[in-house]
């Protein structure tokens, strides 16, 4: 969901006087960082991807207590009431702050036990009974079945609950006693355990809810995760603290954590080096490659479930005729592409769903890259030299920029629109563009809301705004939602792979892993691919 | 008498100038395509969540209409609240004041000192090497891309050298400063070449005005005449552009914040026209222009003290 987009348009509004390029090539030439000629030369080249460690930071095998970890993100937040957003900055604090009834595994397949010690469900599984294990919120008061029930009606009900889909299948849930929760589903739903632990469906205290309202709350919050709210100043910090009553035996290790919001690309970079900053997020590719080299930074390069993809309005007049849409599948090298843009640390995608996500296809073949045959394509749909309106948020965006090339070369002319991230919006959404590269990414491992939001045409948001629409893959979303047999949905999920690149829905380009830097003080830090930190079993030797 | 009529004439006039500055601004924010409730609560949340915040914070009306609640608001003291934070404008908008103030403040002052120094110096060795430098020291300054230097100086002195923080503003007073001197030098090699060039200009002009070798001819040592007759009159006319400069300088506060990340009004504008959140928009123009308005009316003050003859 490219909202990371926003950092670039600022500085062409602002400043008149220099153009972005020129801004750009001089921020290269400073930091002494590879050039456009050696990404040029990368894209021929083809970069072999450099092993690296993946998953882990340190390696010291004894945890010590204390310290602040000080996190530099250009993403913003904008609530601590878990209900309220779906934005990445929300989505990777409001983990860390509520615990929910069960949590993943650091690699994010699996579920562990969570606020619920165990958990069962009928031969049916249309009702699952969670028992509470005995946990307190950060306030010191315990948390109860009754905290559950509310927390989870309010996720389904609220009018302003920003991400309630995989909550609607909850038919009733009621608090048995104390410590029992049990759950009545409508129909059968796979994803439905899994969802538990979905960043929104953090344990709220109702008391303190009710008593504050909405608005305080999701300002000045109490919480039951690793970490309570010292401060949070909207558009610039927040400032977590260990919380004392926290559930898990001896965690969190640090004393507090600072996400700090740094909108600049090179001032992360800055404060990653100068320790201003223990960890960066979204780091560019040169400096990614260039701290590969040093042994005081940690680049695992975890993966993500974030996609690079060109969306292709299906509405548009030239679009619509499926041989274009192949033709421009055929044009496009992504392996090279792919390379020149990431220097090869991401990996080129074959299907149109994340590769991290459960039931992703790794046997699905997108049109092999054959120039020769994308025109012969084109020019049998009478479509050479059509003229396709590319949108941008970042004029001198790398891959779009090769896309560009790429599709002259077959006789179709990209033409480049540059609208700022609120633009970008409000065309996809009206139809009103031709193709843009973007990218997006799934909250859960579950595919269903993958495919909802980036297949399906008739589950709200239209495949993607890219009006994509195929009978068969609306139905096999829906019977995908409520098969429980795990063979069984992966090959619905994988028959839905298949329709869709059939089709062109959309142009896959590369999975791409996180660009995060580590400082090496900072040790069993990790991000699943889910957006979700450890933070409460991470520390720090500095 | 005149002048303190002066003063309410101004402070009079300035308010038309707020509420046209809010018709436009309000317009123009709501005219940028972007729908602020989809950039906040994410882009994949339902349509009918998106709609129910929108009613939420009136966002369904007319703009017209939107505009007069605010207005009528914003006179009851009540500057709407933040749909991207979903807190109080003005407490946003207040807890940002400082760092700017400094940030600008600052720059300024050593913007003027620097212009000063060189001035002099270039203006006293006209065209020696001295003046030569000078001269081309405000070229280049002039050229410079203010985020491009802010930039650069952090790479040399805050990542290579140490010297300085990259980034923030600390906390306290000592802090403040270590934390902005790299911003103060950005602002001065950038804004002190503006000034630097006027002034030179200004004392030469002086140095060879009638008055100047009237004195001479009466003997008056070269040291005096300087210090009590050229300086300050060239000072005078250059009071003026000093304020200009001072609101140029705001300007520039707002490219200049996001590169040293200093959580000042500069660093909140641009993330409140990103998310479109309309009414820190409108907050914070409306506090620019107060400060603009407010820089100007302080050098008028200033001249009218100066110059008998303003007034």
């Amino acid at each position: 969901m490219g909202d990371d987009m926003a950092p670039q348009p600022i500085d062409a509004i602002l400043s008149a006087r220099v153009s972005r390029r020129r801004m750009l090539q001089g921020v290269l030439a400073v930091s002494g960082a590879p050039a456009l000629s050696a990404l040029l030369a990368a894209c021929t080249g083809g970069g072999e991807p450099t092993p690296s460690p993946t998953g882990a930071t340190g390696t010291v095998a004894e945890p010590v207590s204390g310290g602040t970890l000080r996190i530099a993100t250009p993403y913003t937040v904008s609530s601590l009431d878990p209900i309220k957003s779906v934005a990445a900055g929300d989505i990777e604090v409001l983990g860390q702050i509520y615990s929910r009834l069960l949590r993943r595994t650091p690699d994010g397949k699996d579920v562990l036990p969570g606020l619920a010690e165990e958990w069962e469900s009928s031969v049916d599984e249309l009702t699952w009974t969670f028992t509470l294990r005995e946990a307190a919120f950060s306030d010191g008061s315990p948390v109860t079945a009754d905290d559950v029930v509310f927390s989870f009606l309010r996720l389904r009900d609220q009018k302003d609950s920003a991400y309630p889909g995989a909550f609607q299948v909850i038919a009733d849930v009621v608090a048995m006693d104390e410590r029992t929760v049990q759950f009545t589903l409508d129909g059968p739903a796979a994803p439905f355990l899994g969802s538990t632990e979905q960043f929104n469906a953090g344990i709220v205290p109702r008391r303190v809810v009710e008593d504050l309202g909405d608005e305080e709350f999701g300002r000045n919050p109490v919480t039951s995760g690793g970490f309570g709210v010292v401060e949070w100043r909207p558009n610039e910090r927040l400032i977590l603290e260990a919380n004392p009553n926290y559930w898990r035996e001896r965690l969190p290790y640090l004393d507090g954590v600072e996400v700090i919001e740094v909108l600049r690309d090179p001032t992360r970079v800055s404060m990653i080096e100068t320790g201003e900053a223990d960890v960066a997020r979204e780091v560019p590719w040169p400096q990614i490659e260039e701290f590969k080299q040093r042994d005081d930074m940690i680049v695992p390069l975890e993966p993500s479930s974030v996609i690079y993809v060109v969306l292709l309005n299906h509405k548009h007049p030239v679009l619509e005729d499926p041989r274009v849409r192949e033709a421009m599948a055929m044009a496009i090298d992504r392996e090279g592409i792919t390379n020149a843009v990431t220097f090869g640390n991401a990996t080129p995608a074959n299907s149109l769903i994340p590769n991290t996500v459960d039931y992703y296809d790794p046997n699905i073949s997108p049109p092999a890259y054959d120039p020769d045959a994308a025109r012969a394509l084109l020019e049998e749909a009478g479509a050479v030299g059509a003229e396709i309106e590319f949108l941008v948020t970042d004029i001198d965006d790398q891959a779009t920029q090769l896309v560009q090339d790429q599709l002259g070369q077959v006789g179709l002319n990209a033409k480049l629109t540059q609208v700022d991230v609120g633009g970008w919006w409000d065309s996809i959404i009206g139809a009103n563009y031709g193709a843009t590269v973007t990218w997006w990414y799934n909250e859960v491992p579950d595919p269903d809301p993958a495919v909802r939001w980036a297949l399906c045409g008739t589950c709200g948001n239209d495949s993607y705004y890219t009006f994509y629409s195929s009978e068969e893959v609306d139905d096999l979303t829906e019977q995908g939602l409520h098969e429980t047999d795990g063979d069984e949905r992966a090959a619905l999920y994988s028959e839905i792979q298949r329709i869709a690149m059939d089709d062109v829905a959309q142009i896959p380009l590369w999975y791409q892993p996180y660009q995060n830097v580590y400082r090496s003080w900072v040790h069993d830090l990790h991000m699943n691919p889910a957006i979700q930190w450890n933070l409460d079993e991470a520390w720090v030797t500095k | 008498m005149r002048k303190t009529s002066l003063v309410l004439h101004r402070l009079w006039q300035m308010l038309p100038v707020l509420i046209g500055i809010s018709i436009v601004t309000f317009l123009l924010a709501q005219a940028i395509p972007g729908d602020p409730v989809r950039l906040i609560v994410g882009p994949r949340a339902p349509a009918s969540v998106i709609e129910s915040v929108r009613e939420r914070y009136g966002l369904d009306r007319p703009v017209l209409a939107q505009y007069f609640v605010y207005l009528g608001n914003v006179l009851q003291g009540d500057w709407g609240t933040s749909i991207a934070f979903r807190t109080p404008v003005l407490g946003l908008i207040l807890s940002r004041v400082p760092p700017t103030l400094y940030l600008v403040g600052g720059g300024l002052l050593l913007s003027a000192a620097v212009a000063l120094l060189l001035a002099i110096g270039a203006a006293l060795r006209q065209d020696r090497w001295v003046d030569q430098a000078v001269r081309l020291f405000s070229t280049v300054g002039l050229g410079l891309p203010a985020f491009w230097l802010g930039l650069v100086l952090s790479l040399v002195f805050a990542v290579r050298l140490g010297w300085f923080p990259a980034s923030g503003f600390g906390e306290g007073l000592v802090d403040h400063v270590r934390h902005l001197v790299l911003p103060w030098v950005t602002i001065a090699v950038v804004m002190a070449p503006i000034l630097v060039r006027n002034l030179r200009a200004t004392l030469i002009e002086k140095l060879q005005a009638d008055f100047v070798v009237a004195e001479r001819s009466k003997g008056l040592p070269e040291r005096s005449i300087f210090l009590r007759h050229v300086f300050p009159n060239s000072l005078l006319t250059n009071l003026h552009l000093l304020g200009v400069v001072a609101v140029y300088t705001l300007g520039i506060a707002i490219i200049i914040e996001p590169v040293f990340a200093v959580p000042g009004l500069g660093q909140l504008f641009i993330g409140s026209i990103v998310s479109r959140d309309y009414f820190v928009i409108q907050g914070l123009t409306t506090i620019f222009a107060i400060l603009t308005i407010g820089a100007t009316l302080v050098v008028d003050l200033l001249s009218l003290v100066v110059d008998p003859r303003v007034g």
